[in-house]
């Protein structure tokens, strides 16, 4: 008898989930993108003759079924704490949890990638940078700062690749100056309010002006959920997004090349319109833009060839410049710079993570 | 198409079976023709026509042998259809093989023909030759409907990776089915039983696998963790799969035979074939060891016989040298065991049987993923630390950590342990207590693993 009521709850809840999956798919709409992802998401694929004999819908429509399945986040929230607590895994599609902040393995050291960057920085230098001061900077991804078990990259190999490939560029190590603390708990990124000892570091090492007791306010915007936190799918307590400011980043302009558009430094309304709210600083992602700061009158200019970590930096070494230009050569070709930009015995600081240097993209 | 994927569950396989239980019983097989089609149609668009082609062509020869006025007329026919079905499957599955193997020894290279392996043949053509020699032989009474002879071959559950069902298992059953709540629920147990086997071990695994053969830190440690991982991981894909496949027969009023009896516990490679791939080991002993003479001819026949079983089970698996090594690895195996080592087998205990049995399939394993002798020979020798490696590196340690629990639930439930649990009288009330709440439990985590993770076909999809 018990056996007989245990097997029609059996088949009832089965056919009940997967009807109910059914339904629910059919009739939730479609999202363009996903938040906690920040993606696009697959949309329902256009099906013609050609694609359905070639076989590409069937590939299409589990990508489209698997992306806008109904509870997407919730499952994928299942899964974390499954990896976790019932098989003890000790990352979950590469991330983990570790005091409260959320990492990603950066494994292993992409040898071949370094010295394709290192090769690429000979290259620009090359062609436009010689006889200029130019120097270079790695930021370590926060994973370097944890205790010794954890899988890491070694920086000291990679600033040994890049050294033994490029001549003229001097080095200038910021490996010390940083702590775990510097970092977001959910995010990649450094904290601006905790990198004045980087900025000192780098204005040393190109002896530039001491700008360490130069005041700043710091301003609070709010909860800051960072890139981990959306791909980790559990649940940690978020960051708070603060920036640093005075007069002379308030005045200077800024001018995006791609765009054509002037702006301020802290674009602060990307904090309630971008999923990435980092995107404050400088606007977020862009090929060029530049930073003319009025109060300076000094010629000096920097070019700083950079990634992201680049747009929370440059506001703080603005004191020491009439203009600094960030140039991202993971949007726009390196062969093309030359069209926008004059190479006239500027200070040059190519600022790298190891996340850009780990990973082929540059064009 | 595969099981393991959202548009599966939660698309084609309600729908089909709302609409299988819903239609009369004449038409239940008509449903399901329609479907397997279907399902095949959307992974194989093209290809679909060469089933149907192979459908029609063993119909009209099953009709042709069954009305032949002798046996050498019917024996002509027989010997002309499996012509025309295993050179369509060596065309599609070989032909590049072939080209590649005769280039070594020519100036002048022949192109490849670089003809993509439609998924399942290797599964369909061997059902299909047993259907026509059953026939032939007279085990099997021929099939008069297409259709029904059509759903048998297409039968989705079992289409595209096995098992390799006989016809002469469902002859009766393609007429009529029962349908009752038990077996259906036995169905659903084995589909989400069968479902986790490959979603949260085979997948879980094969994630280990891959950062190996990604990694340039090797160390003892790590072909170790690669060894057990690939050996585990492809039982439990393969097996898993087949679970799956047994439970939707069931779900419709299906009863395959079984394909796998815990092979990670035999005692010795004779018992380790008898418990894995059951249903293509069983295949090659009927319709090719068998008709060769089997082991009642003298010795030399009897090792030709078993050599080129051996031979035909590797080069079955894939086009390429190491599945046809794998293959004669075992055969080679077989007959030591089966001429003079049995003696000694049976003087061990059966721990150390069982122990060196698993050594032996692990290192056929690593021979039949591997990518050429040289990464063979490396994978082989790693486990004993040739080429001075280190015994550990920092990613060895990471990874041994990360899937310690994974490998060893895996080693666990490669053994009966449990199903004794689940199918013992005595604490059958907390059985039946507790199976609904751990089967919905299964079936909803691999949902979320299916969400979260990336497209991950089945291994045993390139046979």
């Amino acid at each position: 008898m018990q056996g007989k009521i245990k097997n029609i709850i059996v088949v009832i809840s089965f056919v009940a989930i997967l009807s109910i999956g059914l339904l629910a798919n059919i009739i939730a709409k479609d999202n363009e993108i996903s938040t906690s992802e920040r993606r696009k998401l697959a949309q329902f694929p256009k099906i013609t003759v050609k694609k359905l004999l070639d076989g590409d819908v069937s590939e299409d429509l589990e990508k489209y079924a698997v992306d806008q399945f109904v509870g997407r986040d919730f499952f994928r929230g299942i899964k974390s704490y499954v990896s976790k607590y019932a098989f003890g895994q000790l990352d979950n599609n590469g991330l983990f949890i570790k005091h409260g902040a959320i990492y990603k393995i950066e494994y292993p050291l992409n040898k071949e990638y370094v010295e394709k960057v290192a090769d690429k920085i000979n290259d620009v230098y090359k062609k436009y940078l010689e006889n200029m001061n130019v120097y270079y900077a790695i930021i370590p991804d926060k994973n370097y700062y944890l205790e010794d078990a954890h899988l890491k990259i070694d920086y000291k190999e990679i600033q040994n690749i890049i050294q033994n490939r490029i001549e003229n560029i001097k080095y200038i190590d910021l490996l010390p100056e940083l702590t775990i603390e510097d970092y977001y708990k959910t995010d990649t990124h450094w904290k601006q309010p905790n990198i004045r000892k980087v900025v000192s570091k780098i204005e040393k090492g190109m002896n530039l002006k001491d700008t360490s007791k130069v005041e700043y306010q710091e301003k609070e915007l709010g909860d800051f959920y960072g890139v981990y936190y959306s791909q980790i799918g559990m649940k940690v307590k978020p960051d708070t997004l603060k920036y640093l400011t005075n007069d002379t980043i308030e005045n200077c302009i800024t001018y995006n090349y791609e765009t054509k558009e002037t702006g301020k430094v802290y674009d602060l309304n990307k904090y309630n319109t971008s999923t990435d709210k980092y995107d404050i600083f400088l606007s977020g992602a862009t090929p060029i833009i530049s930073i003319e700061n009025p109060k300076a009158n000094n010629n000096k200019e920097l070019l700083l060839f950079r990634d992201s970590f680049g747009s929370s930096i440059a506001p703080l070494l603005i004191e020491n410049y009439e203009k600094i230009t960030l140039i991202d050569i993971r949007y726009i070709s390196s062969d093309l710079l030359e069209n926008y930009i004059e190479f006239n015995n500027q200070d040059v600081l190519f600022l790298y993570s190891g996340l850009v240097l780990n990973h082929n993209i540059f064009k | 198409m595969v099981f393991s994927s959202i548009t599966f569950l939660f698309y084609f396989l309600p729908i089909v079976l709302l609409i299988y239980y819903i239609v009369p019983n004449k038409f239940k097989n008509l449903v399901l023709l329609i479907a397997s089609f279907g399902f095949y149609f959307y992974g194989e668009p093209i290809y679909v026509l060469l089933m149907a082609f192979s459908i029609i062509s063993t119909y009209i020869f099953g009709r042709l042998i069954d009305k032949a006025e002798d046996k050498k007329q019917a024996k002509s026919y027989l010997i002309l259809a499996i012509i025309i079905s295993i050179g369509l499957l060596v065309y599609f599955k070989y032909t590049d093989f072939i080209i590649q193997n005769i280039n070594l020894w020519l100036a002048n290279k022949i192109d490849l023909i670089h003809v993509i392996l439609p998924i399942g043949i290797s599964f369909y053509t061997f059902q299909m030759v047993s259907y026509l020699v059953d026939v032939y032989r007279g085990e099997a009474k021929v099939q008069k409907n297409i259709l029904k002879l059509a759903t048998y071959v297409s039968l989705f559950p079992q289409l595209i990776a096995g098992p390799i069902v006989r016809y002469t298992t469902i002859e009766e059953q393609l007429e009529k089915r029962e349908y009752t709540v038990e077996n259906f629920s036995l169905g659903v147990r084995r589909f989400v039983l069968g479902l986790g086997k490959k979603v949260l071990i085979a997948n879980v695994l094969g994630e280990v696998v891959n950062v190996f053969l990604a990694s340039s830190e090797k160390s003892v440690l790590f072909y170790w963790i690669y060894a057990i991982a690939a050996m585990l991981q492809i039982y439990f894909d393969f097996s898993g799969y087949s679970d799956m496949a047994i439970g939707l027969g069931k779900m419709f009023g299906f009863e395959f035979l079984e394909n796998f009896n815990y092979p990670y516990i035999a005692t010795s490679i004779t018992d380790f074939w008898r418990r894995w791939h059951i249903s293509l080991s069983s295949w090659f002993r009927d319709y090719v060891y068998i008709p060769l003479g089997g082991n009642r001819v003298s010795k030399l026949k009897w090792i030709r016989n078993i050599m080129i079983v051996w031979f035909l089970t590797g080069l079955w698996h894939g086009a390429a040298w190491n599945f046809i090594m794998w293959g004669v690895y075992f055969g080679i195996l077989l007959i030591l065991e089966k001429a003079f080592l049995s003696k000694y087998i049976q003087k061990l205990p059966k721990v150390v049987n069982i122990i060196l049995t698993n050594f032996i399939v692990m290192i056929s394993f690593i021979i039949f993923n591997g990518n050429g002798i040289n990464q063979i020979l490396e994978n082989i020798g790693g486990l004993f630390g040739v080429k001075n490696i280190p015994l550990v590196s920092t990613e060895s340690i990471y990874y041994f950590k990360s899937y310690l629990i994974v490998i060893i639930l895996a080693i666990i439930g490669a053994t009966p342990i449990f199903k004794k649990i689940a199918t013992s009288t005595k604490i059958e009330k907390i059985i039946n207590l507790i199976e609904p709440i751990y089967l919905i439990c299964i079936l909803i985590i691999c949902t979320s693993y299916i969400i979260d993770g990336s497209f991950n076909p089945f291994l045993y999809f390139r046979f």
